[in-house]
């Protein structure tokens, strides 16, 4: 584990210059620096559960009724039964029993609401969510990783700071995800290193496909005896030669360090692979071109998520900044369920049970839990009847007959965005604690302690010593990490 | 019947009351000060930093304009602001004294210091002596009026019209520019610049055999010739520019609109600049999208509705005007309000236009007017097709000098690396050499707005064949032009450089362009593309950051697409049966417009083999592309 002198001792001057370069300014106001934030996290994981993971469902279920055909869709407001976690007080979804067994490690918040955008659209809410800010923007928002690589780069020079894992941006609506994938204004050097398919991670900091490692070494050193042979004089030196040499010499340094064995799964004891992927077989790959829709996607990816929470472990033992692993957003794929809530549901927790326990404990044994803030978010949740809030619904998207009469219309289908969950672990959170408080009855919203995103990533912030004050300057005006520097920070949450 | 006595008191009182004050407070005034007061020292100083936020450059709180001294003392809603000779009596000075918690001036910032109160006083008891010629008003906006250039450009010398400019700008500064770069850094430059390719390896070398002594022009005017090349490299900069591309966030429901074809044709054609401007704000359907902008579903933040992304967007590109932070509040950083960003909505939009302050209505209807009036009205009442057309003529009117600086300032950003005038979207600054602006902007217009015209003048110019000049990561105020600056390939031209390198192009053209060299404007992003900063157009953008980063020679190292460019180009390569010799000369000169030198040359066959092993092409092209003598233009 590197610790903050080794980091600046170690760190190539590629990483400083970018971090104490000019542009775009750094604003801090007095007060924002006067604040003293220490930091009680190093590195971010967040796993997210893209397309709408409903509340009731997981990490707070209601009343269950099992399915009966003619039965009101108001008769339900969980499809599960509940069970008991490691603390007293919280109960979980049923399907979620490993995560219960860890539940004593973190804060579960449940009152987190989405902004009120006038219409439910996924890719809107989770820009949103991602960058602190409502879409459109003037400028092109930063997404929470690139503002962390930013302010702080990576533990390890060598290491890309912000990792995106689990998420194609070409497919869906990849335009849209686009949006908020990018460092935005803040330049391309902060901006995601993209890992669609985690068993696949290996190979982008491999040379390309067909090339032998003693090749890609043999045309390096080929390149530097072709550029020193070349004439000199005028391409001697100057801002934009250095720049394309260092970050020629930073790509090359990434594969030949030891920490580009971090993205390697195949390193990985195989009864590991397991505990994150147990229905994955070793060896199988994924394949990006899978088909789309229905059943057949969900089976073709049955441990690709599992798979991303241990390669966000490796990467986060080897250096890296902010991670982030996703269920992967597809219209009305995994999360997103406008039909068969139920079924669905349980597949989702399948998916993710296992592996965001094994983390969690995989980071406890390796002593780095304390200072790994880990948060599982989702960008709304959902509900049977309800689109929106209950005081400001949106037009609904899904039918919901009077009568259910199939299984495929048991299950939360519309979009609720009063209420949500947050889990988190590590970095600093309290262990064992509960945060709010939703109704028991339909709508089961939000009673006690509100959440929203500002204030959440004001937590995340302030917990690796960023203020949520902080401002870049853009066309000449402070752009604030959090909405308009009005962040606070929810000192419950913390130990 | 009142009483005398009262009389003097209401007199008294009312005196006192006057500089809203009471008789206690008024005893603790300040002293006016002793000296005489210096009023463009003293004064002046502290009207700027205290008042003109409120009630200066345009903005008028309260209705109190402190723009002249005869607007001061005629004062605003309260009344008068001082009576000469008074200061005791004067309503600014109870106000600045601050002894008075409800009524104290200024309402945001630092109080006035008691010896600034007493200057004040001081100031007023003299008369309030004003400097002739000193206003807080709004100035006069720079850049605006029809171009004027001050020098006389002799169009019988011999030298161009930009390099007879430059000769006092480099005397001035003691700057010996250096002798012009040879023939084939020149004909890259110009290549690039136009049309955004490598120079064939054999028009190259015609180039540089041919003795004419004019032969530098004659490339130039050949070069600007290929008007599909043309278009194919400028389609880039504007779809930047005018928020265009095949894909994006918007269209999947409807709510945005290509105007590709419209704009490709527009370039191939080299429509005239004014016509382009005009086409854009009062559109046809097939270049409605620009000002159509994104539509989005639900609800966005009022300072993002259509009309104002229109407002925004227009002025921006075509007025070098930063009307963002007006949408939502009068701007913090230059002194457009509110009512202006919303004046100019008004125009686009399609009902009345209700405006709101920081997304709040404000249950004030904006009323449609250009945000240059000395420029010209619209009239508000007219309907929407009226209005347009109205906005389109004041856009490209010969009064609106604006319009054409900021094309050309952005072109010679282009070429030279650095605007005239910096920011290019901040119009209303002074140019580093505000007479070659201006003529380059006359120029512009007395050829009918002819771009490829302007481009040719710049091209043609010795600044432009100056050698090559390190520009540092940032703009620098000190910044003294020196010639071009280095500048790197942009994502598409890096594309298509490789193209004529290994002659691997697109696949299929988003647009129905008769080619087989398929260039990557044609085409949506694809992963190097991205990587290589073309940008996600949601936002207008008008510079690309320069600079290469880490995350983009990731994919030059590891990437799978430049990695399947290279395995087929060097099959094709292979094919052609060369000597691993040949194969080095073709790809040095193709590539960088040179011969290889005999190390270079030795090194590059041992790696190709013999026979040539196409590994050993693949990995000479690469290294090649990876050259900064190939990513950069000199």
């Amino acid at each position: 584990m590197i610790t903050r002198r080794d980091f600046l001792k170690r760190a190539g001057a590629a990483t400083l210059s970018a971090l104490a370069a000019g542009y775009p300014r750094r604003l801090l106001s007095a007060e924002a620096a006067a604040q003293n934030i220490r930091p009680t996290a190093d590195t971010v994981i967040v796993l997210w559960m893209a397309g709408g993971m409903a509340h009731t469902e997981t990490f707070d279920p209601k009343a269950c009724t099992p399915f009966e055909k003619g039965m009101a869709p108001s008769a339900f407001l969980s499809t599960f039964p509940s069970i008991d976690t490691a603390v007293d007080g919280i109960k979980f979804s049923q399907g979620l029993e490993n995560l219960a067994r860890v539940m004593d490690r973190g804060t579960l918040v449940r009152t987190y609401t989405a902004g009120d955008l006038g219409f439910i659209l996924h890719s809107r809410h989770q820009y949103q969510w991602h960058t602190g800010y409502a879409p459109p923007q003037t400028v092109a928002a930063p997404h929470l990783g690139a503002v962390i690589a930013r302010t702080l780069g990576p533990l390890n020079p060598v290491v890309p700071a912000f990792v995106n894992i689990g998420q194609r941006l070409d497919v869906g609506e990849g335009e849209e995800l686009k949006a908020f994938t990018t460092a935005g204004f803040l330049g391309s050097e902060y901006g995601p290193f993209n890992i669609p398919f985690p068993d696949q991670a290996a190979e982008s900091v491999r040379p390309p496909g067909g090339m032998t490692p003693g090749r890609f070494e043999n045309r390096e050193r080929f390149f530097k005896k072709l550029l020193a042979a070349g004439p000199i004089g005028q391409y001697a030196s100057g801002y934009q030669r250095e720049s394309l040499l260092r970050s020629l010499d930073n790509a090359y340094r990434l594969l030949s360090s030891p920490a580009a064995k971090a993205f390697d799964l195949a390193l990985e004891p195989p009864e590991n692979l397991r505990k994150y992927a147990p229905g994955y077989e070793p060896g199988r790959r994924f394949d990006a071109a899978a088909d789309r829709f229905g059943a057949k996607y969900e089976d073709q990816m049955v441990g690709r998520f599992g798979l991303g929470c241990l390669l966000a472990r490796r990467l986060a033992e080897a250096g890296a900044r902010y991670i982030e692993v996703t269920t992967e957003y597809i219209p009305f794929l995994n999360w997103d369920t406008h039909e068969n809530g139920h079924t669905r549901a349980a597949a989702m927790k399948r998916q993710i049970d296992a592996p965001v326990a094994q983390l969690v404990l995989d980071l406890e044994e390796r002593g780095l839990l304390n200072r790994t803030l880990v948060v599982l978010a989702s960008e709304f949740s959902r509900d049977a009847l309800i689109e929106g809030k209950p005081e400001k619904k949106v037009k609904d998207q899904v039918e919901v007959p009077d009568k259910i009469e199939d299984l495929k219309f048991y299950g939360m289908h519309r979009h609720f965005t009063d209420a949500g969950c947050v889990l988190l672990f590590g970095g600093g959170v309290k262990r064992g604690y509960l945060h709010g408080r939703t109704a028991d009855e339909r709508p089961c919203r939000t009673l006690e302690k509100r959440v929203v995103i500002e204030d959440l990533h004001a937590s995340i912030y302030t917990a690796l010593g960023i203020s949520p004050k902080l401002a870049y300057e853009i066309e000449r005006r402070p752009f604030y990490v959090t909405r308009d520097g009005q962040g606070q920070r929810i000192g419950e949450l913390f130990g | 019947m009142r009483s005398p006595v009262y009389a003097v008191v209401c007199a008294a009182w009312s005196a006192a009351a006057f500089a809203g004050l009471t008789p206690e407070q008024a005893a603790l005034l300040p002293p006016a000060s002793s000296r005489p007061v210096v009023f463009s020292q003293d004064i002046k100083p502290i009207f700027e930093a205290r008042c003109v936020q409120c009630h200066g450059r345009g903005r008028d709180k309260g209705r109190f304009r402190l723009d002249t001294r005869e607007s001061l003392l005629q004062g605003g809603d309260s009344g008068p602001a001082a009576e000469a000779g008074k200061s005791q009596e004067s309503l600014l000075i109870g106000l600045v004294s601050g002894l008075d918690p409800d009524d104290m001036m200024p309402k945001k910032g630092t109080r006035l210091t008691a010896e600034q109160v007493g200057l004040l006083r001081a100031w007023i008891d003299q008369g309030l002596p004003w400097e002739a010629g000193v206003s807080f008003a709004r100035p006069a906006p720079l850049n605006l009026a029809p171009p004027a250039p001050k020098v006389d450009v002799s169009a019988s010398s011999p030298l161009n019209p930009i390099d007879q400019m430059l000769e006092p700008y480099f005397a001035a500064r003691q700057v010996k520019p250096g002798g012009v770069v040879e023939d084939r850094v020149f004909a890259r430059r110009v290549y690039l610049g136009a049309i955004g390719l490598l120079p064939p390896a054999d028009e190259l070398e015609a180039f540089i055999r041919d003795g004419g002594r004019d032969k530098r022009a004659q490339l130039v005017k050949r070069v600007l010739a290929e008007d599909r090349a043309y278009a194919e490299h400028w389609l880039s900069f504007w779809n930047d520019l005018l928020r265009n591309d095949y894909r994006g966030s918007g269209y999947i429901d409807g709510g945005r609109q290509q105007i590709s074809a419209w704009l490709f044709e527009a370039l191939a054609t080299n429509m005239p600049y004014d016509r382009f401007v005009a086409e854009l704000a009062n559109p046809a359907p097939e270049s409605a999208g620009f000002i159509k902008g994104i539509v989005w579903r639900g609800v966005v933040n009022a300072s993002q509705t259509p009309a104002l992304q229109a407002a925004q967007n227009l002025s921006q590109v075509f007025l070098g005007v930063n009307l963002k932070c007006a949408s939502c509040h009068d701007s913090f950083i230059n002194d457009w309000r509110l009512a202006d960003a919303y004046g100019l909505a008004g125009v686009f939009s399609d009902g009345p236009l209700e405006m709101f302050q920081c997304d709040k209505p404000t249950g004030k209807i904006a009323e449609a007017r250009f945000i240059y009036p000395e420029l010209g009205e619209i009239d508000a009442k007219a309907d929407r097709a009226a209005r347009l057309k109205r906005l389109a003529e004041l856009m490209t009117g010969p009064q609106n000098g604006r319009l054409p600086r900021t094309i050309v300032n952005r072109l010679w950003a282009r070429l030279f690396g650095r605007g005239l005038v910096e920011p290019v979207d901040d119009m209303e600054q002074p140019a580093w050499d505000q007479d070659l602006l201006d003529w380059l902007a006359k120029d512009l217009v007395a050829n009918r707005y002819d771009l490829k015209h302007t481009l040719e003048v710049m091209l043609t110019s010795r600044a432009c064949q100056l050698p090559a000049v390190d520009l540092g990561e940032a703009v620098s105020k000190d910044y003294v032009f020196r010639g071009p600056g280095v500048r790197r390939l942009s994502a598409e031209e890096f594309r298509d450089a490789l193209g004529r390198l290994t002659g691997v192009w697109y696949e299929k053209a988003e647009l129905p362009v008769a080619t087989n060299s398929i260039r990557a404007a044609l085409v949506p992003a694809d992963p190097l593309a991205l990587a290589l900063g073309r940008p996600n157009r949601e936002q207008v953008v008008t510079t690309r950051a320069a600079a290469a980063t880490t995350l983009q020679t990731l994919e030059l190292t590891h990437g799978q697409t430049l990695a399947d460019i290279l395995q087929r180009g060097a099959a094709k390569l292979v094919e052609s049966n060369s000597t691993p010799g040949e194969l080095v000369d073709h790809l040095y000169g193709s590539a960088l417009g040179r011969t290889p030198c005999a190390a270079e040359k030795q090194l590059a066959a041992e790696l190709l083999g013999e026979p040539v092993r196409p590994e050993g092409v693949e990995d000479l092209l690469w290294a090649v592309a990876m050259l900064p003598e190939f990513q950069l233009v000199q």
